[in-house]
């Protein structure tokens, strides 16, 4: 096995190669008793121990490039090369974002082109392409909100709806803005329940947060409706845009309804995940909240004679919002992830409609050939559709409680045996509305092969000894991994005195 | 349409399930809110041609490297060894999500729990996370953590303490992040010498917490900082923003005193890249561990009793204690914490303090130059700096930027643009490939300004 990274103790007295410092002893500009006694236990190693160590370290994780990866609610779409390409273009890589507006023109019109796309894709009338992660996106539209009630005397509103098959970060946002939560559940077929919506809105309403698709991958047909409700109750509709590959060009948050929404640009526009970030959550909001949002926006005019720096006849420069709740992030961005979205957005431009189709086509060809065994095999028990829906959107969920009552495998033993057969796991017991649950979210740039296969692999687990399922996984780099154990030891970082084994 | 493997073979699918068209399969959303016709936006396009519309537009951005450029303010102008962006960009790094399945994420685990261990070293705290979006949200949320574990124990509670220099724009996050939960800010004022008051930092005592950074907004390194634990006492939390670069010649705030250090982790790994992605550190003692932010990577065994890493402590998180979690965090900047491992394993310990004595001879020597020009003054003389350092010029800053912008010449930035009484003042960045004609460029470009004025 890999050791760690502190087994590598070469040279004491070198590192990397440096040139030499422009001049000496300017260390004695620094007090005695400010100077560092002992230096960081970093390791010790050479480029090519290195390059061999995270090497190996890459071989035993599992992406997108390496097998299908259904994981519901993540949107996990191939990440074009093309991305990293583009990025690694030092009009990007080495910029500053305090550099002069006559220095980023290019950079400008990239943001300029990205706020205008995402703000038609949505419906709505501005955009801000600064918060950095879904979850800063959502935080930054309730601030907008909140300043929105503040500004017309109603800073009372006090309280946030969400349902309770919400994503854990619609509660978490509105909770650090200081909102109270109120849960509302959802109807028994998992949909919005719109008596008990009624019953839940008041003159104390600030805001719903809700995601269409649901969790459950199902459209809410009655959106609208609910929107309706909140807007006579004076609240404002937030939109969690992370279904958001579901609909494009086929309906869109600001029909619904909606005043406010975050984009996923990690789920949606393909930048990638990263092993868990960097993300980028733009948000874009209705007129009414556009004067709140967080300075800067790139903005532009008509340039004079043969002063457009890149050739389209404006010249682009940062506006600040009228009333602009200030900054999320001290910069403008995640500007990188921005880019990687934008090379992304070029390649489908007004087509972006088909790939929401084939991710759409692909769940429900997904849900139903998993749906629909070959008859002969002796599947031990079927799972359960999560919604009983004609047609999904982008994922669906499954229960596996038959299968956990006929034989006692539960839905995370399906998970870890679907390691073994090269796939990442779906999403685990999510949303907890449905029991044992299980939800799968294709995306669009699998095959019907990929496809095809993945559901027979997941009948030859049903169909499995038990026992094998239960015990899995059996062909990873570690077998079953004790949670409970890390949590009770908390071994968080190297130490040499006790010796790792 | 290069990205779409079942192009062409949709009504095979649809046959399949028994279905007629793609439109089938959108016909749950009601009439009313459906899209009129396609989306007004440009027609699709082929690599080939995004990477020609790329290059055109972001060929034309300045770079700074292509020019002498003395632009800091909290984000370096570094080298990035080439190994880390190539190694980092492996697909299987790339294109993985949060190790949510530990068995086919050890990689990146094991990665991070060693990420964890080189932040903790090089702050001398014993707990890091896997990064905060940026150094603005890693303060501002040190900060609600702080006032999670102190408010009960403290006399003054839900009351912060923070360095009046803290520029603007992390301030503005600092509010942000604190506004709605309650949380009184107080400033901390310094004196005219840019180091902190410390006899009015003894206001902070009682307080559950003070924020202060080492180096300041100024580039200044106060040596003050190391008795606040004397002056705030033993119950509020010491927040400390560094440049990680120091800290392989200044002493680690952890040993000082700091309860939870934070800062930008830019300089290892990534590039200036326009403000981001780029990632934020987070270290804390253990009094700080079950209500701090973000992810967790813990060391445990597996089934066979064999080494193994999984995320941990994950009840603090929102995807299970919901509005009752420590943060809304989820997604962060993994891959780009990922880069900084990598690079502060290149670098070592040596390299490190290497790299750390180049910016401060870099500033030093920049910093003689320059000042030893007619008209100009330093702010601060008598302050150690590190990185940056800022002047006072005769006339307005703006004016002497854009005079030797003109001239190719990226000169540092205009205080004025964050406190309005400093609009004659630049500060100017420093890192470790200023060169000495980078310098003559600078000081050429502000003699003319200044003979200009004449």
């Amino acid at each position: 096995m890999t050791g760690t990274i502190f087994d590598f103790n070469g040279s004491k007295d070198a590192g990397w190669s440096q040139p030499p410092p422009i001049s000496h002893d300017a260390i004695k500009s620094i007090p005695e008793s400010m100077r560092r006694k002992k230096l960081p236990e970093w390791p010790r190693a050479s480029e090519p121990e290195l390059v061999r160590h995270y090497t190996q370290l890459s071989q035993k994780n599992f992406g997108i490039d390496t097998g299908f990866y259904p994981l519901g609610s993540c949107t996990m779409k191939h990440n074009p090369r093309l991305n990293e390409r583009i990025v690694q273009h030092p009009g990007i890589d080495r910029i500053h974002p305090l550099q002069p507006e006559s220095q980023v023109q290019g950079l400008l019109a990239i943001y300029y082109e990205m706020q205008e796309m995402l703000a038609i894709c949505s419906g709505m009338d501005s955009v801000t392409l600064q918060p950095v992660a879904g979850a800063q996106g959502e935080f930054t539209a309730i601030r907008c909100i909140q300043e929105y009630h503040r500004e017309r005397g109603e800073g009372h509103r006090d309280k946030v709806i969400v349902p309770d098959s919400a994503h854990g970060t619609n509660p978490a946002s509105a909770s650090m803005c200081g909102y109270q939560i109120i849960e509302i559940p959802s109807a028994s077929d998992g949909r919005i329940d719109l008596d008990a919506l009624r019953s839940a809105v008041g003159d104390d309403t600030a805001a719903m947060m809700i995601t269409n698709p649901s969790t459950l991958g199902v459209f809410e047909p009655e959106i609208a409706e609910a929107a309706e409700i909140v807007h006579n109750a004076g609240g404002q509709m937030y939109y969690d845009g992370a279904n958001f590959n579901a609909i494009l060009g086929k309906t869109d948050p600001g029909r619904m309804g909606f005043d406010a929404v975050h984009y996923n640009l990690h789920k949606t526009f393909s930048q990638p995940h990263g092993g868990g970030g960097p993300g980028s959550g733009p948000i874009g909001v209705k007129e009414h909240l556009s004067k709140f949002l967080p300075t800067p926006l790139a903005g532009r005019y008509e340039a004079k004679d043969g002063d457009s720096l890149v050739g389209d006849g404006y010249w682009y420069h940062w506006i600040s919002p009228e009333r602009t709740i200030g900054k999320v992030q001290q910069w403008n961005g995640n500007a990188g992830a921005v880019v990687r979205s934008w090379a992304f957005y070029r390649r489908y431009g007004r087509e972006l409609e088909r790939m929401s189709e084939h991710a759409v086509l692909n769940a429900n060809y997904l849900r139903h050939v998993m749906m629909n065994p070959d008859p002969e095999l002796d599947i031990h028990a079927m799972p359960l559709e999560g919604c009983p829906a004609d047609v999904v959107k982008h994922e669906f969920t499954l229960s596996m409680s038959p299968l956990k009552e006929a034989n006692g495998v539960t839905g995370k033993d399906v998970a870890k045996r679907l390691l073994d057969y090269g796939y990442m796991a779906p999403t685990l017991y999510f949303p907890q509305i449905v029991p044992e649950c299980l939800m799968f979210e294709p995306t669009e740039t699998e095959s019907k092969e990929v496809l095809d296969k993945f559901a027979q692999d997941f009948h030859a687990i049903l169909a499995e000894d038990p026992e094998v399922v239960l015990s899995s996984p059996h062909t990873t780099p570690v077998g079953r991994v004790d949670e409970v154990w890390a949590a009770r030891n908390l071994i968080l970082r190297y130490n040499k005195s006790q010796e790792q084994s | 349409m290069d990205q779409l493997p079942n192009l062409g073979r949709e009504q095979e699918m649809l046959e399949i399930m028994g279905l007629k068209s793609m439109d089938d399969l959108f016909d749950d959303i009601p009439e009313k809110i459906r899209s009129e016709g396609p989306l007004p936006l440009r027609a699709p396009q082929s690599e080939e041609e995004i990477i020609r519309d790329a290059q055109k537009l972001l060929g034309a951005n300045v770079n700074l490297d292509s020019r002498p450029s003395f632009l800091s303010a909290g984000l370096a102008r570094n080298f990035v060894p080439s190994m880390v962006p190539m190694i980092a960009t492996r697909g299987e790094f790339l294109t993985s999500y949060t190790p949510y399945q530990p068995e086919v994420s050890q990689g990146m685990l094991q990665a991070m729990w060693e990420f964890q261990t080189m932040i903790s070293e090089l702050v001398e705290l014993p707990i890091s996370n896997v990064s905060m979006y940026d150094a603005s949200t890693s303060a501002a949320e040190a900060i609600t953590c702080a006032v999670r574990v102190k408010s009960k124990k403290v006399e003054k509670p839900n009351t912060v303490f923070i360095s009046e220099l803290v520029p603007p724009h992390r301030l503005s996050v600092i509010e942000n992040y604190t506004q709605g939960v309650g949380i009184e800010i107080m400033k901390l004022p310094h004196g005219s010498d840019g180091l902190l008051d410390l006899e009015m930092a003894s206001s902070a005592f009682g307080s559950c917490a003070v924020y202060v950074e080492q180096p300041n907004s100024f580039g200044i390194l106060d040596e003050g900082l190391m008795r606040l634990r004397e002056i705030v006492g033993e119950k509020t939390a010491i927040i400390v923003g560094v440049d990680v670069t120091t800290l392989g010649l200044i002493e680690p705030p952890g040993n000082w005193g700091a309860d939870i250090v934070v800062g930008e982790g830019q300089p290892f790994g990534i590039g200036p890249t326009a403000g981001g992605p780029i990632y934020g550190i987070f270290a804390c003692t253990k009094d700080f561990l079950r209500l701090m932010p973000g992810r967790i990577v813990g060391q445990s065994i597996d089934t066979n009793g064999k080494t193994a890493y999984t995320l941990t402590l994950s009840t603090r998180e929102q995807h299970i204690r919901r509005h009752r979690a420590t943060s809304n965090i989820c997604s962060n900047e993994t891959l780009i914490a990922l880069m900084g491992a990598m690079h502060m394993a290149l670098l070592g310990p040596v390299g490190l303090e290497q790299l750390s004595t180049r910016v401060l001879a870099s500033t030093i020597q920049t910093m003689n130059e320059i000042s030893s020009l007619e008209g100009v003054d330093l702010a601060f003389p008598d302050s150690p700096v590190f990185r940056e350092f800022a002047i006072k010029i005769p006339g307005l800053a703006r004016d002497a930027l854009s005079h030797m912008d003109n001239l190719g010449v990226t000169a540092g930035f205009d205080l004025g643009n964050w406190w309005g009484d400093k609009s004659s003042w630049i500060l100017v960045g420093c890192d470790e490939r200023t060169s000495e004609s980078d310098i003559s460029a600078l000081k050429e470009g502000l003699s003319s300004w200044m003979e200009a004025l004449e």
